[in-house]
């Protein structure tokens, strides 16, 4: 598959939008979540929800440091278009009784690292670094994740929704992959000598030490709502599939890190891999609450109003 | 700044409400003489435009003892950019001694950075002072300039098809006259107010409203922190954040105005204080140098002090080196944003709907009134109106490729014309008027040759056009404006042909000099 054209990706994204108010948020169907599912779609829907969000803040560290004005604006763009899935994702908690009054749900401590992490340090990372990692996430965890929900939840709204969602997210996995491509093409031998010392960077490594634990916890909500676990791998496989369909693609040393990763990740054999992460799932999972920094701003930005007026 | 070249749906500006007592002081109001057929006799010079710009040079020319000279205004009221620029908290971003005419002081400035309806009674004092008001015709849009090559004559022809002829003509019709409504999707579906920071509907109530503005440059950021005060809540649509300086502003002490107008050299000193200071600005501005950093770090203290939130920080850090965009000037609009009832949105719009304003994050923002704050049709490669020269050829034709002028002011093949705000004569750091200034003295070099020596065409020499335009090009690639970040300054492929590349000083030195040997008589 030849690197799609960006400048026209932004055009087609710039005039493919849509708006929370394009659902009604309040057609029947909602009854068709079964009173066993509830308990765990809730939660499995709040982490969802944060996946998208840190997925979008992830954007916005992209946004301003991607190399040419036209991958700036997508980037821009898809920041705010993640921001939209947490949204309606919340629409849809709403739809099914799962907020509390005005509560945005409550992350998890995996994520509260991650959010903690990215507050800090996304905007220093360069862009090779995050430009694989986001699509790894949003593959493994957006990506298979939906289909699964949409496997389990009959409700229609939820099905209308994700068919939007899924559309934006097709669009960012192919942008998402051709900046793979384009990285792996002028990585020299300095470059990926550079890139591979950044693995030594403290930041780097705080930020792996919070993605790790939360995609096998991940893992454990999946599985716990029934999920086959072979499923989230196979979306996992798909990530190597697309992103080494190609020479350059194979080339980028970040796809080649988080692709191993992967590997690991989806071999449940591999003790030296699962024994400490699965501790730190644990571990993570026990951190008090009041130990976490206050959320910063950005996460206040969050609603499930298809208007506002303040 | 927007810069859709091919919006021609220009509203005609009028006198705001508010203005209609100062403007009714220049009693030539309305003095439309409507002539079908051009008068035998040509005037000496055609100005077009009523701003500071064809005002000046109607001084100009008065006090050279010119007096066969006409203003084309199309609005009903003089003063240009400050009679249009007439929304809450309008003011010039240079000190006001600075932003006037060193041919006509005003010892009466009020603060150190005048407001608008100040700017526009100095403008109305001008007229009164140098008796402009009989040379003005008001309501008289051009809608053409033709070149009689035979005759040497210019002609300007109104869209009522109202003719009016002069030997030479100078253009004077305003950099950033020109505004429109952006094309955003779904404009014309909004059922709310919309109003142009350009054309103020003064009759319009805030009190109680839900209002968003687009756009967060010079006239925003001097509108919102207005609208805050008295608007229910404020919406805030940033696009790309500017660099922010603090402003140094405070009203002028009694004794200082009775200083100014006792000894008006004190007067002079101060505005050669405030110029010396200006030019070093460009240092700063014009290229990347150390106090380009500096200046940046300026920028960052001023938000760093105002702003404590990291996230908001964040969204209002700029990231292109300063004075690439023009640099903004305010002290009240960081705190003003953080306001209860205001909210910075930096989500990309994806429309305009019926009741407000949808952004990529998927939530319409319903509001009561949309204030565009849009900045201004800016043509890099045409002209406001068809220009005709010699054999007929088309100044827009002959500017495709991005405009092109010698020194700014005359343009090989449009004989005894003469440009204000040419191409290549922007600051970017100083006064406008301090340009301006320069340039009025050339083309009055100008039209005292036309006329003093009878001349039918004073047209400056092709060549000479293209040298200038070489080394200006070449001194231009090594600017802030050409470091990569898009702007108004610029066209769409990168052509620079709207600032000049170094200090006022050096701009007037250019325009000092009128070499003969550069022009073709006849
Ligand atoms: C909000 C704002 C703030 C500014 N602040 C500063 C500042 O702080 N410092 C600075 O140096 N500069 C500033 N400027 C730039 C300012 O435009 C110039 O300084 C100066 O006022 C321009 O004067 P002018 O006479 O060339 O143009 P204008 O003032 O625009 O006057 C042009 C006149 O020509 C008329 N006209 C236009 N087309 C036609 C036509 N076809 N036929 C007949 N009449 C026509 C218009 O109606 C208008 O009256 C600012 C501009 C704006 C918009
Ligand atoms: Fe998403
Ligand atoms: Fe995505």
């Amino acid at each position: 598959m030849a690197s799609i054209d960006l400048d026209k990706m932004l055009a087609k994204i710039k005039s493919t939008q849509w708006a929370l108010s394009d659902i009604d948020w309040d057609a029947p169907g909602a009854e068709l979540i079964t009173e066993e599912q509830w308990p765990k779609l809730k939660e499995f829907m709040a982490d969802l929800m944060w996946i998208e969000h840190v997925g979008a803040r992830a954007f916005a560290a992209l946004a301003k440091k991607a190399p040419t004005d036209t991958l700036r604006e997508i980037y821009s763009y898809f920041h705010a278009e993640e921001q939209r899935h947490a949204n309606a994702e919340m629409a849809l908690m709403r739809r099914w009784g799962m907020l509390e009054g005005d509560e945005i749900p409550e992350p998890n401590v995996n994520l509260r690292i991650i959010i903690e992490w990215l507050d800090r340090f996304a905007d220093e990372m360069p862009v090779y670094v995050l430009g694989t990692v986001v699509p790894m996430l949003e593959i493994a965890l957006d990506g298979a994740l939906c289909t699964f929900l949409l496997e389990t939840v009959k409700d229609p709204v939820c099905h209308q929704a994700f068919e939007k969602i899924n559309d934006d997210e097709s669009r960012h996995l192919g942008v998402g992959f051709t900046v793979m491509e384009m990285q792996g093409r002028s990585a020299s031998y300095i470059k990926m000598v550079q890139m591979m010392a950044r693995v030594m960077d403290p930041r780097l490594i705080l930020g792996i030490a919070s993605y790790m634990p939360l995609l096998n916890k991940m893992r454990d909500n999946v599985i716990a709502m029934g999920l086959p676990e072979e499923k989230l791998y196979k979306a996992m496989q798909k990530f190597e599939r697309i992103g080494g369909r190609t020479e350059e693609g194979r080339r980028n040393p970040w796809f080649q890190l988080i692709k191993q990763h992967g590997r690991w990740v989806t071999n449940r054999s591999n003790k030296v891999y699962h024994v400490p992460v699965d501790a730190l799932v644990k571990i993570t999972g026990m951190v008090p609450r009041k130990a976490l920094p206050a959320v910063p701003s950005w996460v206040k930005e969050l609603t499930y109003e298809p208007t506002a007026t303040r | 700044m927007s810069t859709t070249e091919d919006s021609k749906k220009t509203a005609k500006p009028k006198a705001p409400r508010k203005k209609a007592a100062a403007a009714r002081k220049t009693t030539a109001r309305r003095k439309s003489t409507a002539r079908k057929k051009a008068p035998e006799k040509p005037l000496s010079v055609l100005i077009v435009g009523a701003g500071f710009a064809g005002l000046g040079m109607a001084i100009r020319l008065k006090q050279a003892g010119i007096e066969d000279f006409i203003i084309l205004e199309r609005g009903n009221a003089v003063g240009g950019t400050w009679r249009d620029n007439q929304y809450p908290g309008a003011a010039c971003d240079i000190p006001s001694n600075l932003y006037s005419y060193s041919f006509a002081p005003n010892p009466n400035w009020s603060r150190s950075f005048s407001g608008s309806e100040e700017i526009l009674d100095y403008v109305h004092h001008l007229v009164a002072e140098f008796g402009l008001e009989k040379h003005i015709r008001f309501e008289q849009n051009v809608a053409e300039l033709r070149f009689d090559e035979t005759k040497g004559i210019w002609t300007a022809t109104t869209d009522k098809d109202v003719v009016f002829t002069g030997r030479a003509a100078v253009m004077a019709q305003g950099p950033l006259a020109n505004c429109s409504f952006p094309a955003i999707t779904g404009i014309e579906d909004f059922k709310g107010k919309k109003i142009h920071s350009a054309r103020w509907d003064h009759d319009y109530d805030f009190s109680g409203k839900n209002v968003a503005v687009v756009g967060t440059g010079a006239s925003g950021i001097q509108i919102i922190p207005e609208l805050v005060k008295v608007a229910k809540h404020v919406k805030v649509f940033q696009r790309t954040p500017g660099w922010v300086m603090p402003r140094p502003d405070f009203s002028t002490p009694e004794w200082n105005k009775l200083l100014f107008r006792k000894v008006p050299a004190s007067q002079q000193a101060m505005r050669e204080l405030l110029y010396w200071s200006h030019e070093s600005m460009a240092l700063a501005v014009i290229w990347n140098s150390p106090l380009t950093r500096i200046a940046e770090r300026i920028g960052k203290w001023h938000l760093r002090r105002q702003v404590k939130d990291r996230w908001l920080r964040r969204q209002l850090t700029p990231d292109f080196t300063i004075g690439c965009k023009r640099v903004l000037v305010s002290n009240d609009y960081y705190p003003a944003l953080q306001k209860d009832n205001a909210k910075l949105i930096t989500w990309p719009i994806a429309r305009i709907s019926e009741e407000g304003i949808r952004t990529v994050e998927g939530i319409e923002h319903q509001v009561d009134c949309i204030v565009f704050a849009t900045g201004f049709d800016v043509s890099h490669s045409g002209t406001p109106f068809p220009v005709l020269g010699r054999g007929g050829r088309v100044m827009g034709d002959d500017w495709k490729g991005g405009a092109q002028a010698y020194k700014s002011i005359n343009v090989s093949g449009y004989p005894n014309l003469f440009l204000t705000f040419g191409p290549n004569s922007g600051p970017g750091h100083n006064s406008a008027l301090v340009y301006m200034e320069s340039q009025l003295e050339y083309a009055l070099k100008g039209i005292r040759k036309i006329v003093g020596e009878d001349l039918k065409m004073l047209d400056v020499r092709e060549d000479a056009q293209q040298r200038f335009n070489k080394s200006i090009q070449k001194r231009l690639a090594k600017t802030n404006w050409n470091s990569g970040c898009k702007s108004w300054y610029l066209t769409e492929d990168g052509f620079n042909a709207t600032m000049y590349p170094g200090f006022a000083t050096q701009y007037a030195t250019q325009m000092s000099e009128f070499k003969e040997e550069d022009y073709q008589t006849a």
